[in-house]
């Protein structure tokens, strides 16, 4: 038990790793860069940690100030390499310690002498206040089954990420900053993971988001670029944390009402059967509790990106690649699906109703997304698309599990968010080596599709990690992605949602499609080898090569894992007791898995024949262009549906209409109120004033006037008194 | 015969208080002051109190008078023409404030119940001698003034003669050059 | 008819009033002393008549209202003297008598 008692060294080590970034290593590398920088360099080299400019007058060295705004260093000073050698040695460590428990918990390892319970165990617990009203206020961790499965993924991808990004943010002045932000990003994701109440949760939720928005607009000073339709990253962080804190807001309403009926906010008392769980409390009220359940999972949409709060990922690929692959594909927006998965009991206890709103509007993201990714020419922006729509399927798949076969649990949502990190992360960090490789020869930031072109004769192990990694998420056979897409398409048929079958279906042949579009048009060409598969016409200028280790290395291990962690059977029965496991057999032989894989081939065999030798980009493009019908879906979907537009008009009419009724309310009734009575009291002391000053005149009417006022009194009295006023 | 001469005196007498009111020179005010206490001092001949009469004029109309004439003469602004004696802005105001004082006084006058109606008489003497029928006004106010065997108001008196003192002293001190 | 006391009151309370509107309505100092010289003498008209008309007739040997007469004459003479005083030494300063002019306590 020692093994798992411990395991909450894994939660502090990041943050141990950023305090000591920031507070130690950066400050040695901003030291030594003021001792070799020649130019006066201003001085706001700041001790706090934020954006402040690093590095404003060194080494416009050997890039200059390019394409992507981003100061650079010709050589990472003492400080910032050791600052990433630090964040990926705590990171390895953690690796290894939660691997360790995985095994330990599965079974395989024997080193703690008595296994996880299903009910896991805390592993800290802090009390804020013992009596009455501050009893439900605790900080506590606790690590399950589910748990431990979230902590492999979390820091696998997040110990290949800072090794990656060693070699794709080398040369740039953030360095050690870019590092503290990665650690703290973890930390905070650990939060999220260990967290065993609503309090936690909800507090690593917000600094996800935080670390969202710093790594998001890590690149500072650069400028948007319209050609392309890309925003400031500055803007694209500040959207993505305010589209969140939009979910955030139901989320926190939803733990209010839950907290209000049951008195805890702990995950396993409301789930459990005591007076505090919501069985009790909520009993006869389901409605209530399952209002309160999609509150909740609002914040799931907005931080999972889903329809209506999807349009934050798209803009979010400003930032860094290494940042897009470990947040917005792998870690941070699976956190959504990770919560409903932990309130997996909350949500099977109010019924049908709100697994299947999760369900639905995972359906309509997965299709939203897949239709708008078919046309978009940046080759972030449809791994950004492909994203949301493999979230859709996530929640796709614990949605009907829950509605349909509750047996199942998390189970089939949580293998797919298990195999999606590894792919989605190696597609990331492939587009970051494209990227990467693309700068170098170019001295430019290419992302636009149309510029690439047969990259596969440049650099093989990315193009060869690439296509991987397609085959995975288009669940080509015997990849990752077969074992756990379709059995989330299955299981739609089999529970009885069919609608939900036949666009998860569909969504699926498009999904291979617009993948292989990518890889083909990227890596391949018209006139490439392989059937168009590698090489052909390069559309850009300069000479790409191959990226270097530091890069490919990771590329090479995620590729093992695209194959490899399809196979962990066991997963249902390891989070849910008494789920039925996936079997190799059932799955070879039912007819259903045929299905999917025959949509699949078709959506790559489609998109070989646009792109690849038969007729090739230009000759697609063209056709396009000059049909109406074709000119018109294209746009439509290019546009996203005009749904950033939407929200982009709502916001500044709505939205900023009602703040500015409201500002001019306050301006003119509430300072109206304040300064109307600041000068009646004024006014009052003016008047008053004139009682006393000075003249022996004024007093003289006060008191002659006050004679005259009773003078006044005496005959009317006198005249009621009498009956009438005689006069002499 | 009383009656006409009050009547008579008593119109001169409020006809110079409006002049000393309402004329635009002071000089003017200053001669109809004089005209007010002349005809004050007849309404105390009409009351038999010769000796207040008497001292009326000597030092209403003799002393205070060149008092204010002297004051005149040394507060003298250079314009010759314009009203030496305006009125201020709020006359309007005081004309009504004075005029119902003066109908409330005039009421209670008329209208009201003198101590007699209502009973009982305060006397001052208490247990004090009173002082022996006098033969005339001036020696009946020298006793009530000086006497010290009957019942006399000469403590008042003696105070009198000290603000009188005060009073000499501080005119000097204040108008003095210095 | 004979003047009875409330003619003397009445006649007093008039010269109140109108010496009530010099003080009150006038600008020059010495114009509002001698508004208040008239209130003084209607007060002194007031306290003979009252001493006069006594009830106890024909002749009272009561002169309270005179002596008061002599004394408000007294105290009078005295405050006219120290007013005009006043309004010299002030005039010397500000070269004026217009109390609406004098209004600052700053000698």
């Amino acid at each position: 038990m020692a093994l798992y008692q411990y395991s909450w060294t894994i939660l502090f080590a990041p943050l141990l790793s950023f305090v000591v970034i920031i507070f130690g290593t950066r400050m040695w590398d901003l030291a030594s860069r003021h001792r070799t920088a020649v130019s006066p360099a201003g001085a706001a080299h700041g001790h706090e940690d934020g954006h402040d400019h690093d590095g404003h007058g060194d080494g416009h060295a050997a890039h200059g100030l390019d394409d992507d705004d981003d100061p650079k260093v010709a050589r990472l000073s003492m400080g910032a390499r050791v600052s990433a050698y630090l964040g990926i040695i705590i990171m390895l460590a953690s690796c290894i310690y939660s691997w360790v428990l995985l095994l330990d918990s599965t079974g395989v390892l024997h080193i703690s002498g008595s296994p996880l319970s299903y009910s896991g165990t805390d592993v800290f617990s802090y009390n804020w206040g013992s009596a009455g009203f501050l009893a439900p206020y605790v900080i506590s961790f606790h690590v399950d089954h589910l748990a431990i499965a979230m902590l492999v993924v979390v820091t696998t991808i997040s110990l290949l990420v800072q090794f990656y990004s060693q070699g794709y943010m080398e040369n740039s002045a953030g360095f050690a900053r870019f590092f503290s932000y990665l650690s703290l990003f973890t930390f905070s994701m650990l939060l999220i993971v260990f967290a065993a109440n609503f309090l936690v949760i909800f507090v690593g939720w917000e600094m996800v988001g935080l670390s969202s928005y710093l790594l998001i607009g890590f690149w500072i000073n650069k400028r948007e670029k319209p050609v392309e339709d890309r925003p400031q990253p500055a803007m694209a962080a500040m959207q993505a944390f305010i589209v969140n804190r939009i979910g955030d807001v139901g989320f926190v309403i939803g733990i209010m009402i839950l907290f209000w009926k049951t008195n805890t906010f702990d995950f396993a008392t409301l789930g459990g059967s005591s007076s505090q769980g919501v069985h009790a409390a909520f009993a006869g009220n389901t409605t209530l509790l399952t209002i309160a359940m999609i509150l909740v999972f609002c914040g799931a949409i907005g931080k999972s990106a889903q329809v209506p709060l999807q349009i934050w990922l798209p803009n979010a690929m400003e930032g860094p690649t290494p940042v897009s692959a470990l947040i917005h594909a792998a870690t941070m927006v699976a956190a959504g699906v990770y919560m409903v998965a932990r309130t997996f009991p909350l949500f099977l206890a109010s019924g049908a109703t709100a697994f299947e709103v999760v369900a639905w509007i995972g359906t309509i993201t997965a299709l939203y997304a897949a239709l708008v990714a078919l046309t978009q020419t940046d080759f972030k922006r449809v791994l950004a698309y492909s994203t949301v729509s493999q979230l859709g399927y996530m929640f796709v798949g614990l949605g009907i599990a829950g509605a349909g076969d509750p047996s199942l649990g998390a189970g089939p949502g949580m293998f797919h968010l298990f195999t999606h990190a590894f792919f989605k992360a190696l597609l990331f960090l492939c587009a970051g080596s494209v990227i990467h490789n693309l700068h170098h020869a170019t001295h430019e930031e290419v992302q636009d599709m149309r510029k690439m072109g047969g990259l596969a004769k440049f650099m093989p192990i990315t193009a060869i990690a690439y296509f991987v990694a397609s085959l995975a998420i288009c669940g080509f056979p015997f990849f990752a992605g077969f074992y756990s897409k379709d059995t989330i398409i299955g299981l739609a048929h089999t529970t009885g949602f069919n609608i939900i079958y036949w666009l998860t279906l569909a969504t699926a042949g498009l999904t291979a499609f617009y993948m292989f579009r990518a890889y083909i048009v990227a890596f391949g060409g018209k006139d490439g080898k392989l059937f168009g598969f590698w090489g052909g016409t390069y559309r850009g200028v300069g000479t790409p090569k191959e990226a270097p280790l530091t890069i490919t290395i990771p590329l090479c291990l995620l590729m093992v894992a695209c194959v490899a962690a399809g196979y962990w059977f066991g997963l249902f029965s390891y989070l849910t007791p008494g789920a039925v496991d996936l079997s190799f057999q059932d799955i070879i032989t039912d007819g259903l898995t045929w299905i999917g894989v025959a949509v699949a081939f078709g959506g790559i065999f489609v998109a070989w024949l646009f792109y690849g030798p038969a007729l090739g980009w230009d000759k697609v493009n063209r056709v396009v262009e000059n049909n109406a019908v074709l000119r018109f879906l294209n746009r439509l979907t290019l546009h996203k549906f005009y749904l950033d537009d939407l929200y982009y008009w709502l916001t500044q009419y709505v939205f900023l209409g009602i703040a500015h009724i409201a500002a001019a309310f306050d301006a003119t009734v509430i300072d109206g109120i304040v300064n109307g009575v600041a000068s009646g009291v004024t006014g009052l002391g003016k008047g008053l004033r004139r009682v006393e000053d000075g003249k022996v005149q004024s007093y003289m009417y006060g008191f002659f006037g006050g004679v005259a006022a009773l003078a006044v009194v005496i005959f009317v009295l006198f005249a009621f008194a009498q009956g009438g006023v005689k006069l002499w | 015969m009383a009656t006409l001469l009050f009547w008579v005196i008593a119109i001169i007498l409020v006809a110079s208080a409006l002049i000393v009111v309402g004329a635009r020179k002071i000089v003017h005010s200053a001669i109809a002051l004089v005209a007010v206490f002349a005809m004050a001092s007849g309404i105390f001949l009409l009351l038999n109190a010769e000796f207040i009469a008497i001292v009326q004029i000597l030092i209403y109309a003799g002393a205070v008078t060149i008092l204010i004439l002297f004051a005149l003469m040394l507060t003298r602004t250079s314009n010759q023409n314009e009203t030496t004696n305006p009125n201020s802005k709020g006359w309007g105001v005081a004309l009504i404030v004075s005029a119902l004082v003066g109908a409330g006084v005039i009421f209670a006058i008329t209208f009201g119940r003198s101590l007699v109606q209502l009973g009982g008489l305060a006397t001052a003497y208490g247990t004090a001698k009173a002082c022996p029928m006098p033969t005339n006004n001036v020696v009946y106010i020298g006793m009530l003034l000086y006497s010290p065997s009957c019942y006399s108001y000469v403590l008042p008196f003696e105070i009198a003669s000290l603000v009188l003192l005060v009073a000499i002293v501080g005119a000097i001190v204040i108008a003095r050059e210095d | 008819m004979h003047p009875t006391l409330t003619h003397f009151l009445v006649l007093g309370a008039v010269l109140f009033c109108i010496g009530l509107y010099g003080a009150l309505a006038k600008r020059n100092a010495i114009a509002i002393l001698m508004g208040i010289e008239i209130m003084l003498n209607a007060v002194n008209i007031t306290m003979v008549a009252f001493s006069f008309y006594n009830p106890v007739k024909p002749y009272s040997t009561f002169l309270t209202g005179q002596i008061f007469a002599i004394f408000i004459i007294t105290v009078a003479a005295a405050e006219a003297a120290v007013a005009l005083a006043m309004i010299i030494a002030i005039y010397r300063k500000r070269n004026t008598v217009d109390v609406g002019e004098i209004n600052l306590m700053k000698w």
